[in-house]
C-alpha cells in the first residue's frame, strides 16, 4: 500500500517536471518572437546592417520618439481608430452573436433548422468573397471614410454564432431557463441576467478572438479608409513598407510593428484573467 | 498700367475658360474653387517636394490620400475614385493624381484625365519631348505633366574600376563598355578578379526593356516576348551561370548592400533617383554614421544604351474643382525656375526643364559629392535628348514585373525555363484577362 | 389532453416569437451587409465581368463558361486552381498536426487536477500571444529574419555551419515549413484556450467518479474528455480547416505575392486576390469564390459528420 503510494507519488512528480518543462519550452518559443521584435526596435538602423548580435541595442527611446512623432506615419491617430472599431466590433459581435445563438438553441420555431443549416453553410464562405460586393456597394453609395461602416457588420458573425451556439450546447441546462421562466422572468432578462453570465468565458474568448481579428484587420480597411484621419494601423504599418529608402529606418520600423500590437496585448492581459477566472470558477453547471 | 491691364485682361481670359471648362463639368460653382485640394499618390518623394516649394494659396487645404504601390493597392484605390469622381462631394474629388511611366497609358487614354491646355499650361518649350508624349492620348491631347526627368545611366564604383580597368575616368570607362560586347568582357575582368558585374540579374534589364522593337502586347491582344527581353533572359542565364551577377531581385536587401563599404560590384544601373532611394547603404545616413559608405567612390557614364527609368507624371483629373490650382501647380514643376533649381540643387532631382538642367549642366562648378564631384547633370542631359517614349501598353507594369520574378526561378535551379515562362503567362492571365497568352 | 395540448401549442407560439426577435438583428445585419454582396458575387460568376485598363468590359453572359476555364487543366495536365487548393491544405496540415496535438496535451495539463500546474494564468498568457500579432506583421519579420542577409542567415555563416547564405524562400520544402511553422506558432495557443473552456465546460463530477473508480488518465482522457469535448474540438478544427483553406496574409507576405518557388506556395485564395487585382475579374473571382464555397463546405460537413458518428456510437 505504501508501496504503491509512493510509485503514484514519483510518477506524480515526474509527469510534473516533464509537464513544466513542456509548458515552458512552449512559452518560451513564443515569447523569442516578442523578445527579438523587442530587440530589433532597440536597434538603431545601422546596427542593423552589421552581424546579428542579441545584445540590447540603447536606442529604444529615440525609435520611439521617433514613431510617435513621425510626421507622415500619425500612429496615435491610427491606434485610436483602430481603438474604436475594434472595440465595439467585439462588443457588437459577442453580444448579438451570444442573443442569435441563445434564440437558435432555446427555442422551438418552424425555422430553427433552417437557420441553423443556413449559418452553418454561410461560415464557409470565404470572407473575401463577400468584402468585394461590399466595397462596390459603399462605394456606389458614398459610404467611404465612415468608421461605422467597420463596426455594425460585426452583428452578423457566423462563426461566432457557431462557437456560441456550440458552447450553449454543452453548458446551458434548459431546465435552468424553464426555471427562470417559472419565476416570470421575461425573456430578455433572462437572457441578460441568467444566460449572459453564464456564457462568460465564451464572450470572454470571442471578445479576445474578434478584438484581435479586428485591430489587425487590413483588407476591408485599406479599401475603405483613404483619409488620414480615419484610417487604421494595419493601413499605416502597409503603408510604412512602400516609404522612401531614404526614410527606411528598420529600427522604426519594428518600433512601429511593436506599436501595432501592444495595444491588443494590454486589452489580452486584462481580458485574459476574466477568462480563466470564468473557467477556473466552474459556475458553468449549477 | 498696360502692363497691369493686360494681366488683368488674360486673368479674365483664362478664367473665362477656366469657367466655360468647368461648366460642362459642374455647372455649380462658378466662382470660388474648391477649398480642398485633393492630390493621390503612391510615396511620400512628391509631397516632399510639393511641401517645400510650392507655396499653397490661402485658404485651400491640401489633402494627401497616399497608398502604397505595392501589387496593384494604388491603382486600385485611385481607379475606385476616379470611378466615382461624378457623385463624390467637391471636397471630395480627385483633383490631381501621380502616375507612373508603367500604367500612365491607362489613364491618359481614358475619360478621367483632363485636356491640362484648356487649364491653362499650354508651356512645354523647356520640357523634354519625350515626357510630354507620355501624358498624351492617342490623339495628341496633353493630360498631365512630369516634374521630374528620368534618363538612366550607369553607376560604376571608380576604385573597382581602377582595379579591374586600370582607370576610373568615365570617358575612358564609357568606351570600355560601349556596347553589350565590350560589357560582357568587362564582366569576364571583374569576374577574375573577383567581383560581380553587377549585383542582380535584373539590375540592367530596364537598359533592354526600353530598347524594346515593339510592344509587350500586339494590336491582336497577343502577349508577345521581343528579341530585347530574349537578349536580356540569355544575359542573365549566361551571367548567373558565370559567376558575373547574383540572382537577387533588384529592390532586395542584398543587392542594395552591394553599395555599401564591402560591397563587391561594380556597377548599379538607374537615374538621379536611384541614389536616394536605392543605393541606402551606399549614401545613407545611417551608412555615414557607421563608417560604411561608398560617398565619392562612384561615377557616371552612360553606358552600353541610352534607357529611361521611371518619372513620376501629374495628371489633371476629370471632375476637378480645382482646375486653376490644378495648372498652377504643373505651371511651378515644369516652368517655374526657382522650383526646378531647388530640386536640382537641394535634391538631386534632373528636373523637366531643359533650360535649368542645361544650366546646371555647364556649371563647370556643380558636381555631386556622391559621385566625387562628378556632374551627374552633363550625363543626364546628354542622355536625356535620346530618349523615346515608345512601344508602350497599359500592361507593361505587371509584364515588366512578372517576367523577372518568375524567370529568376529559372536561374536559381528551380525550374525549367518552359516552367518559368508557362508560370509568367499564367500570372498575367489571371492579372490581365484580356490578353492573350500562349498555351502554358 | 386535448386543452394540455393546446396550451402548450400557444406556449411555444409566444415563445417563438421571441426567438425571432432575438435572431432579427443578426439577419438584417447579414443580409445587408454580407448576403447581398454575397449574391452580386455568385451572380457574377456566370458572366464576362472585368476591367481592361479603365475600360469595363462586360458583363456579358457566359453560363458556365467561368468555371469551365477554371477547370481545365493546363498543358501540362494539372488544374492550377486544384493545385493552388492542395498547397494551401498541405501547408495547413503541416501546421495543424502539432497544433492541434499540442494545444490539445496542453489543455488536458492545464486541467488536470492531479498535476495541478501553477503559473498557468501566466503560461497561457504567453502561448495566445503569437496570435495577436498581425499576420502581415509576423510575416514580415520572419521575412527580414531569413532573408539572405537576415541575422539567422548571418548567424549560420558566423557559426561555420553555413559556407554561404542559404536562400530560405526559394526551395518548396523550407517555403513551406516556414509558413507552417508560423501558422502553427500563431494558433496552438488559440486552440488551447478553445479547448480548455470546452474541457473546463465538462461536467467535473465525471473526472471524480472516474477517478474513484481507479481510471487512468489516458482512459479518463479517451472514455471521457475527448467525447464531451467533441463539439468544441469539431468546431475548432472545422474553423482552422476554413482558416486553412482560406490561408492568405501569410505565403502573401511571404513570398511577395508571387507564390514562389514554382507556385507552390500560392493558395487559392492568392488566386482570388490576383483576379480582383488590377483587373476586377468579378466574373472569375466570383466562380472560385463559389468552388472555394462548395470544397469548403463538403469537407467542413465530412469532417463534422465523421466525428460526431465515430463518438456517439
Amino acid at each position: 500500500m505504501n508501496n504503491t503510494n509512493k510509485k503514484a507519488r514519483i510518477s506524480l512528480i515526474i509527469s510534473r517536471i516533464l509537464a513544466y518543462g513542456f509548458v515552458i519550452f512552449l512559452c518560451f518559443m513564443c515569447l523569442f518572437c516578442f523578445i527579438l521584435l523587442i530587440l530589433m526596435a532597440s536597434k538603431s538602423n545601422s546596427q542593423m546592417q552589421g552581424a546579428f548580435n542579441f545584445r540590447w541595442g540603447g536606442h529604444f527611446m529615440e525609435n520611439l520618439s521617433n514613431a510617435w512623432n513621425d510626421f507622415s506615419i500619425n500612429i496615435p491617430v491610427g491606434m485610436v481608430n483602430s481603438f474604436i472599431v475594434a472595440m465595439s466590433s467585439s462588443l457588437l459581435t459577442t453580444y448579438f452573436s451570444a442573443l442569435t445563438a441563445y434564440g437558435v438553441h432555446v427555442y422551438n420555431f418552424k425555422l430553427k433548422n433552417f437557420i441553423f443549416t443556413f449559418i452553418m453553410a454561410i461560415m464557409m464562405i470565404p470572407s473575401q468573397v463577400s468584402a468585394v460586393g461590399f466595397i462596390q456597394l459603399a462605394y456606389k453609395f458614398g459610404l467611404t471614410n465612415k468608421l461605422w461602416l467597420l463596426i455594425i457588420p460585426s452583428i452578423a458573425a457566423p462563426v461566432v454564432f457557431f462557437y456560441m451556439k456550440q458552447y450553449l450546447e454543452s453548458v446551458l441546462p434548459l431546465e435552468m431557463v424553464e426555471a427562470a421562466r417559472i419565476d416570470g422572468s421575461n425573456e430578455f432578462r433572462i437572457f441578460n441576467e441568467i444566460v449572459l453570465p453564464i456564457m462568460k468565458p465564451a464572450v470572454a474568448v470571442q471578445m479576445i478572438f474578434s478584438f484581435v481579428s479586428s485591430w489587425n484587420n487590413f483588407f476591408m480597411p485599406a479599401l475603405l479608409l483613404t483619409k488620414e484621419k480615419y484610417k487604421t494601423v494595419p493601413i499605416m504599418i502597409a503603408n510604412l513598407r512602400s516609404a522612401d529608402y531614404s526614410k527606411f529606418d528598420q529600427g522604426k520600423v519594428f518600433m512601429f510593428i511593436l506599436l501595432a500590437i501592444l495595444p491588443v496585448m494590454v486589452v489580452y492581459t486584462i481580458l485574459s484573467k476574466s477568462i480563466i477566472k470564468g473557467v477556473t470558477s466552474g459556475s458553468v453547471k449549477g | 498700367m498696360k502692363k497691369l491691364l493686360s494681366i488683368l485682361l488674360v486673368m479674365l481670359m483664362v478664367f473665362t475658360l477656366v469657367g466655360c471648362a468647368k461648366k460642362e463639368e459642374a455647372p455649380a460653382e462658378e466662382e470660388g474653387e474648391g477649398k480642398v485640394f485633393h492630390i493621390y499618390a503612391w510615396n511620400e518623394e512628391f509631397k516632399g517636394f510639393f511641401e517645400k516649394y510650392y507655396t499653397v494659396p490661402e485658404g485651400i487645404e491640401v489633402v494627401w490620400t497616399i497608398v502604397p504601390n505595392e501589387g496593384t493597392q494604388y491603382q486600385d484605390a485611385l481607379d475606385l475614385a476616379l470611378m466615382n469622381q461624378d457623385s463624390a462631394e467637391a471636397d471630395e474629388k480627385v483633383d490631381m493624381f501621380l502616375a507612373e511611366a508603367d500604367y500612365i497609358l491607362k489613364y491618359t487614354n481614358s475619360p478621367y484625365t483632363q485636356d491640362i491646355k484648356a487649364l491653362g499650361v499650354t508651356d512645354f518649350s523647356n520640357t523634354y519631348t519625350y515626357t510630354v508624349e507620355a501624358a498624351s492620348d492617342a490623339d495628341g491631347v496633353v493630360k498631365g505633366v512630369s516634374f521630374q526627368c528620368c534618363p538612366a545611366g550607369m553607376i560604376y564604383r571608380r576604385s573597382i574600376a581602377e582595379d579591374v580597368l586600370g582607370t576610373s575616368d568615365p570617358d575612358e570607362v564609357q568606351a570600355l563598355v560601349s556596347d553589350w560586347t565590350k560589357f560582357d568582357e568587362v564582366a569576364a575582368k571583374c569576374a577574375e578578379k573577383g567581383y560581380y558585374m553587377t549585383s542582380s540579374y535584373a539590375e540592367d534589364y530596364r537598359v533592354f526593356s526600353n530598347n524594346t522593337s515593339s510592344p509587350w502586347v500586339d494590336a491582336n491582344n497577343n502577349l508577345q516576348i521581343d528579341p530585347a527581353i530574349q537578349t536580356w533572359m540569355d544575359q542573365a542565364e549566361a551571367y548567373v551561370n558565370n559567376g558575373y551577377t547574383l540572382t537577387s531581385g533588384v529592390w532586395d536587401a542584398q543587392t542594395t548592400e552591394q553599395a555599401a563599404k564591402d560591397g563587391k560590384t561594380f556597377c548599379f544601373f538607374g537615374p538621379a533617383w536611384y541614389y536616394n532611394f536605392c543605393m541606402g547603404p551606399a549614401f545613407g545616413d545611417d551608412a555615414k554614421a557607421a563608417g560604411t559608405d561608398t560617398i565619392g567612390d562612384w561615377a557616371l557614364v552612360e553606358g552600353p544604351q541610352a534607357f529611361f527609368w521611371g518619372g513620376t507624371w501629374l495628371l489633371a483629373a476629370t471632375g476637378s474643382d480645382n482646375p486653376t490650382m490644378v495648372a498652377d501647380v504643373m505651371n511651378a514643376f515644369i516652368n517655374n525656375e526657382e522650383v526646378c533649381e531647388n530640386l536640382i540643387k537641394n535634391e538631386a532631382q534632373f528636373t523637366n526643364n531643359q533650360k535649368i538642367n542645361n544650366k546646371y549642366a555647364e556649371d563647370p562648378d556643380f558636381g555631386n559629392a556622391y559621385l566625387g564631384g562628378q556632374n551627374d547633370t552633363a550625363v543626364f542631359a546628354k542622355g536625356a535628348k535620346n530618349i523615346k517614349f515608345q512601344n508602350q501598353t497599359i500592361y507593361d507594369q505587371g509584364c515588366n514585373e512578372s517576367i523577372q520574378t518568375y524567370f529568376v526561378e529559372y536561374l536559381q535551379g528551380n525550374v525549367t525555363k518552359e516552367e518559368a515562362l508557362s508560370n509568367f503567362y499564367k500570372a498575367l492571365k489571371e492579372k490581365y484577362p484580356a490578353i492573350n497568352v500562349p498555351e502554358a | 389532453m386535448a386543452k394540455g395540448n393546446e396550451k402548450k401549442h400557444r406556449k411555444s407560439v409566444s415563445y417563438a416569437k421571441w426567438a425571432y426577435i432575438f435572431i432579427t438583428p443578426f439577419f438584417i445585419t447579414y443580409i445587408l451587409f454580407t448576403l447581398i454582396p454575397q449574391f452580386l458575387t455568385v451572380y457574377n460568376s456566370f458572366f464576362e465581368n472585368y476591367r481592361n485598363g479603365l475600360e469595363q468590359v462586360g458583363p456579358n453572359f457566359v453560363g458556365l463558361g467561368n468555371y469551365i476555364r477554371l477547370l481545365t487543366p493546363d498543358k501540362s495536365g494539372t488544374i492550377d486552381f486544384l493545385r493552388y487548393l492542395g498547397n494551401s491544405l498541405a501547408m495547413w496540415i503541416a501546421g495543424a498536426v502539432p497544433q492541434f496535438l499540442i494545444a490539445l496535451l496542453l489543455a488536458v495539463l492545464f486541467t488536470s487536477t492531479r498535476l495541478n500546474l501553477k503559473g498557468q494564468g501566466l503560461a497561457k498568457t504567453i502561448i495566445y500571444m503569437p496570435n495577436l500579432i498581425m499576420a502581415s506583421a509576423f510575416s514580415m519579420l520572419v521575412f527580414s529574419l531569413f532573408s539572405n542577409v537576415g541575422p539567422v542567415n548571418k548567424f549560420l555563416i558566423e557559426a561555420g555551419i553555413l559556407k554561404e547564405y542559404y536562400n530560405f524562400f526559394a526551395t518548396k520544402i523550407s517555403v513551406r515549413t516556414i509558413i507552417a511553422a508560423m501558422n502553427f506558432i500563431m494558433w496552438f495557443g488559440n486552440t488551447t484556450i478553445v479547448l480548455m473552456a470546452g474541457i473546463m465546460g465538462i461536467d467535473q463530477s465525471l473526472f471524480e467518479s472516474a477517478n474513484l473508480d481507479g481510471a487512468d488518465s489516458v482512459h479518463v482522457f479517451f472514455d471521457i474528455t475527448l467525447p464531451l469535448l467533441m463539439p468544441i474540438l469539431s468546431y475548432a478544427l472545422i474553423t482552422s480547416m476554413i482558416g486553412g483553406i482560406q490561408m492568405f496574409d501569410v505565403p502573401q507576405v511571404i513570398s511577395n505575392g508571387k507564390g514562389t518557388p514554382n507556385m507552390t506556395s500560392t493558395t487559392a485564395i492568392m488566386m482570388l486576390n490576383n483576379y480582383l487585382g488590377i483587373s476586377k475579374n468579378y466574373g472569375m473571382s466570383g466562380a472560385l469564390s463559389v468552388l472555394l464555397f462548395i470544397i469548403t463546405g463538403i469537407l467542413g460537413m465530412f469532417v463534422y459528420r465523421s466525428l460526431a458518428k465515430q463518438y456517439k456510437d
